[in-house]
């Protein structure tokens, strides 16, 4: 199979104006003909399910929550990056897309990024018009910040809270679809499979978590909006809930699985602090514009902070890289904290930590400017560690926090099953191989509200749709398939715990898939999740019943997905012998220890299909041509 | 560390639910209170016995999935912050602590510590938005808003949803959650053309559900864990009045 | 739903007419305790005051209307508190008073209850004066409200009632008086927090000045 992108021709500025108007329309009598399943409400799920409700679709949306508001989407904090150059710094539609690109580390899609920065203005726009709170300056003005992987001020933010208000602007727009019917709300259900019918994503099997029914939903496509797999690591930055096993069981359904190896591992979290831990917080990465990262120079200094002079610390960011200084992208910022841990002079009881100082800027701009900007960060950080900020430097260290991989579309955003869409950080396409900050939020509306409305209504109304209903042959296999694997696991009646085999997995793709790869590390990676596999199902204890509220339930379905995935997630990262972006492979690096691409050879999309749960999955390239971005050695120094 | 835990149990809405001791040993300061239950709930799960139920998502205290009463008080013992924020340093050793759910009418009781709260989102869905479609809106800087404006209506907006509000008002009033939306929407720009239309539907949605009214006690402010104060009902209570005496809603 | 039954029935236009026939029976409380206060100034005074208050043409449609206010401000607290009590069929098995900024108190929590004692007080009470003792005195002859106060406060077990029932209705007011302001929507970012001190002292001012009257009847007389 040949993975087409159907990007359009002619010059890239006119791509997306050129393939609306040579997109097929569905005339506003006939769309509530068609039923859109959507998955997930996150910020592409909902602002998804409003746009197509506003267009007249029948929608049906579902989430695994008991409210679409509490997707993972609410905990973004930094903000939204648009190209509105309201600062007057030079910035441009252009310039967000060269930035985006090379943020990528050239290994995404030129027409994708362009689009998305093309959008990301009428984003602003549309969510200011809803009622988000975006900061402002005192002539009442929208306020910028600028973040890691830029030069310009493009970041729009509401205090620490952009993803929650974005998030929530959209959660209002679809329940104002609600009450008009257009979309009808399933919460508390987890999608267990699609179901393809004559080739065409038809439906979806899902669980009704509180009655344990399991359920089947007939549509003419289906939009994942699933989110990503960070949670694959145990240890990560996403919402205990989160989870692949949507987008896994499309994939073992023939939807290619695009780029897993490229894992984000976000700069400035707070510091595992011991084995209890069933999260990780994330400090946004805001906070590296006024905040100084720094280790002691000496190896094993442990003196308090506050008692290494100036001349005994390293700024090693701003040593290393002079003109961006501590607004490194984020994959080279958690790069070189490791490094230093690595050498020996990380902080903190673990040693596994830096600094990040606000002494200087509280010295420079006052406490209490300092408590406006990032007050709330503050306060979490005390919560969790009981230290106070404003008197000690923050400890902060690397942890996943996105998945630039995900399952593989093409412009339209769909799949390689017709009909399958997918949308936001559940697919591959925007980001390459790391993703700048303040982008997911971008990308995950410009998906929902500006994209799909157009690139689906190509879809439908361009296809013939043969009449399926729930009681196809098609959804009655997906269910039992769902059953018969629900049932398994209630049957297993192990001794171990999902939380534990997840915490094991978590720290095997951690020591061997995290920030540093090799190819000896990989390979005994994929022999250990393969045995780890193996002993989940036979020991396995997921007590309680099935027909009612049972998390450790959906919890064991979760972690027996990962323990699939994360064998592909494993084969990417190994074949893929090249570093770029997320993805640290240490045979590839330059001299001084920089990440060294090899674009002779991997200048491609590694799109994976599924062969078998114990087969090698098939690899499937879509070659990245580069016409108005040259690849170029990224430099930041 | 040990504490020991009294869980109100209940496998489901129709069933009889009671309070079930269990002893959590070796629990760290450092934990969580999410992850003190966690703990527990291995045990329970390693010998083959029904965890406890309770919701949870983001763990950093900004999703509003997480809540139980811990001793009588919405979240526990410390001031804004949800059950998930919460570390067992705020508890000493040997500590006898009473969990039990969120309890109104208007929450049916699902199993255990988890309640369903989709009354929340009718609330929403009965106008807590501003209605107009993709694709309309004009250039975002267009609209001018003082920062003082802004950020009072941010502080309205914070609201997570999570119903310590209900669960801690001797009404079960959700006037708090109601309130902070129509106080969001009602100080910015954006929000003033369905302004009264707005407040008079979200208040009778809120009766429906089967909500009490508000006993101006602020019981919600003190155990909000974004800290929404009550001045946001005072300004719903001048809506409404506004919108019904004085425009006929 | 027209607009005057959406502010009768809704959850905020209850409290809302609670709270403004509240504040209105608190104007009444303020004025009624002046009047009665001018018994320390002597039968005499006294008299007269009460004389040009019931023989003014006004007073009766202005009873009326208290009458009203009264029993609307009754009977939605009572529509209310049924309400409320239906809100959570199901009770906590241990409960705990937030306290921080909280305004709980107990008055806050007895307002049904100081509200239900003040009813049958306010019946009592219109009983024992309004529709009590009828003696003249002077001439032309006006009614002596004097001597049927004080023939009253001789007894000593009505004394302690009526102490009693104006501390309830000092309870009632001490959280019913910045209740009500809220109820009517005031939040000022100043003034709303002073409403609470103010209600207290206002709540302390009417309860302790009622409750003063019969004390120095009886200790005097």
């Amino acid at each position: 199979m040949t993975l087409d992108s159907r990007t359009p021709g002619g010059p890239l500025p006119g791509k997306w104006d050129r393939h609306r108007f040579e997109s097929k329309l569905v005339n506003p009598a006939n769309r509530r003909k068609f039923t859109v399943i959507i998955v997930g409400t996150g910020l592409a799920g909902a602002s998804a399910a409003s746009s197509l409700g506003e267009l007249g679709y029948n929608v049906k949306s579902f989430c695994i929550h008991d409210s679409p508001r509490r997707a993972h989407s609410i905990a973004a904090q930094g903000g939204i990056n648009a190209a509105k150059n309201y600062q007057n710094d030079g910035d441009s539609i252009q310039r967000l897309f060269h930035d985006t690109v090379k943020g990528g580390d050239y290994r995404s899609r030129e027409a994708n990024v362009y689009r998305l920065a093309q959008l990301s203005v009428n984003i602003i726009d549309q969510c200011v018009a809803q009622g988000v709170p975006f900061a402002r300056e005192y002539g009442g003005l929208l306020d910028n910040r600028s973040f890691g992987g830029a030069q310009v001020s493009r970041t729009f933010y509401a205090r620490g809270q952009t993803g929650q208000q974005l998030l929530l602007g959209a959660y209002q727009s679809m329940m104002r679809q609600v009450e008009k019917r257009s979309v009808s709300l399933f919460a508390n259900r987890e999608m267990l499979d699609l179901v393809v019918v004559s080739g065409q994503a038809r439906g979806i099997i899902c669980r009704n978590l509180i009655t344990g029914e399991i359920e089947r939903h007939a549509g003419h496509a289906v939009l994942l909006c699933t989110g990503g797999y960070g949670t694959a690591y145990y240890l990560s930055t996403n919402a205990v809930n989160s989870n692949v096993t949507a987008a896994w069981r499309a994939h073992k359904r023939g939807a290619f699985f695009a780029n897993p190896c490229y894992t984000q591992i976000h700069p400035t979290c707070i510091p595992v602090s011991g084995t209890h831990q069933s999260k990780l917080t994330l400090m946004s990465e805001s906070l590296r514009n006024d905040g100084r990262v720094w280790v002691p120079k000496k190896n094993g200094d442990k003196r308090p902070p506050q008692q290494i002079p100036e001349e005994d610390r390293d700024y090693y960011l701003e040593r290393r890289y002079p003109s961006f200084g501590n607004l490194v992208p984020r994959d080279v910022a958690s790069r070189n904290a490791k490094v230093v841990c690595d050498e020996g002079r990380g902080v903190g009881e673990s040693g596994l930590a830096v600094y990040l100082d606000f002494g200087d800027a509280i010295k420079r701009l006052g406490e209490d400017v300092i408590r406006t900007r990032y007050g709330n960060l503050f306060d979490m950080y005390r919560k969790i560690t009981d230290e106070d900020p404003y008197r000690s430097p923050m400890r902060i260290y690397p942890a996943i926090h996105y998945t630039m991989g995900g399952l593989w579309v093409d412009y339209n955003l769909m799949s390689t099953i017709a009909g399958l869409h997918v949308l936001g950080e559940a697919n591959f396409s925007d980001h390459g191989a790391n993703r700048l900050g303040a982008s997911a939020l971008m990308q995950g509306l410009a998906d929902g509200y500006f994209v799909i409305p157009y690139t689906l209504a190509n879809y439908l109304g361009g296809t013939a749709f043969p009449v399926v209903t729930t009681d196809h042959d098609a959804f009655r296999d997906a269910s039992d398939t769902v059953q018969g694997r629900i049932d398994k696991l209630l049957n297993a009646r192990g001794k171990e715990t999902p939380r534990q085999l997840h915490r094991r997995l978590g720290q095997l793709l951690w020591d061997y898939v995290g920030m540093a790869r090799n190819d000896a590390g990989l390979g005994k990676a994929l022999a250990e999740i393969s045995k780890l596999r193996d002993e989940f199902w036979q020991n396995v204890s997921v007590p309680g019943p099935a027909n009612n509220l049972n998390k450790n339930l959906e919890y064991a379905g979760r972690v027996a997905d990962y323990l699939e995935f994360a064998e592909v997630l494993t084969v990417d990262a190994l074949h893929r012998t090249e570093s770029c972006g997320g993805h640290f492979r240490e045979e590839s690096q330059t001299p001084d220890g920089e990440a060294l691409r090899d674009d002779a050879n991997f200048s491609y999309v590694a799109a994976w299909e599924f062969k078998g749960v114990t087969a090698k999955p098939e690899l499937h390239k879509e070659p990245l041509d580069f016409e108005y971005v040259k690849p170029s050695q990224r430099s930041y120094k | 560390m040990r504490i020991t835990l009294k869980v109100w149990r209940q496998s489901g809405p129709a069933k009889a639910g009671t309070l079930v001791e269990y002893a959590a040993d070796n629990v760290s300061a450092d934990m969580s209170f999410l992850e003190m239950l966690d703990l527990v709930n291995e045990g329970l799960i390693a010998r083959g016995e029904d965890p406890i139920a309770f919701d949870s998502d983001c763990r950093e205290g900004i999703c509003g999935a997480c809540g139980f009463l811990i001793d009588g008080l919405p979240h526990g013992p410390v001031r804004g912050s949800t059950v998930c924020q919460l570390h067992m340093r705020s508890f000493s050793d040997g500590d006898t602590l009473v969990l039990e759910p969120w309890r109104a009418k208007a929450f049916p009781l699902v199993k255990d510590l988890v309640v369903d709260r989709s009354a929340f989102d009718r609330i929403i869905q009965a106008g807590g938005y501003t209605s107009i479609n993709v694709g309309g809106a004009r250039d975002a800087n267009s609209i001018l808003i003082g920062k003082d404006t802004v950020e009072q209506a941010m502080d309205s907006a914070a609201c997570i949803a999570c119903g310590a509000c209900v669960a801690a008002c001797k009404n079960a009033s959700a006037a708090l959650f109601t309130a902070a939306k129509i106080t969001h929407l009602s100080l910015l720009p954006q929000g003033q053309v369905e302004r009264y239309t707005r407040v008079v539907r979200m208040v009778d949605r809120h009766d429906d559900e089967g909500f009490g009214s508000c006993s101006n006690e602020g019981e919600c402010e003190a155990v909000c864990p974004k800290e929404i104060p009550i001045t946001n009902i005072a300004r719903m209570n001048r809506e409404y009045l506004k919108a019904t005496l004085m425009r006929g809603r | 739903m027209s607009s005057f039954r959406r502010v009768f029935t809704s959850s905020v236009g209850t409290k809302l007419l609670i709270g403004l026939t509240g504040l209105a029976l608190f104007a009444y409380l303020i004025l009624h305790l002046a009047g009665n206060l001018l018994i320390f100034f002597g039968q005499e005074t006294f008299n007269e005051y009460s004389h040009k208050l019931i023989s003014n043409p006004l007073v009766v449609p202005v009873e009326i209307g208290l009458l009203l206010i009264f029993l609307l401000h009754v009977y939605k607290a009572i529509i209310n508190w049924m309400g409320n009590q239906a809100a959570r069929p199901v009770r906590y098995e241990k409960t705990e008073w937030a306290g921080h900024k909280s305004r709980k108190s107990v008055s806050s929590v007895t307002m049904i209850w100081t509200g239900l004692m003040t009813l049958l007080f306010v019946v009592v009470h219109l009983k024992q004066f309004r529709f009590g003792a009828w003696y003249e005195i002077g001439s032309p002859p006006i009614r002596d409200l004097y001597r049927t106060e004080t023939e009253l406060f001789t007894a000593p077990a009505w004394v302690a009632v009526y102490v009693l029932c104006v501390i309830l209705v000092g309870f009632h007011l001490r959280h019913g008086i910045s209740s009500a302001f809220q109820s009517i929507g005031a939040d000022h970012p100043v003034y709303t927090k002073r409403l609470v001190v103010w209600g207290t002292a206002f709540a302390i001012l009417i309860g302790g000045g009622f409750a003063i009257i019969p004390i120095w009847v009886y200790l005097t007389r």
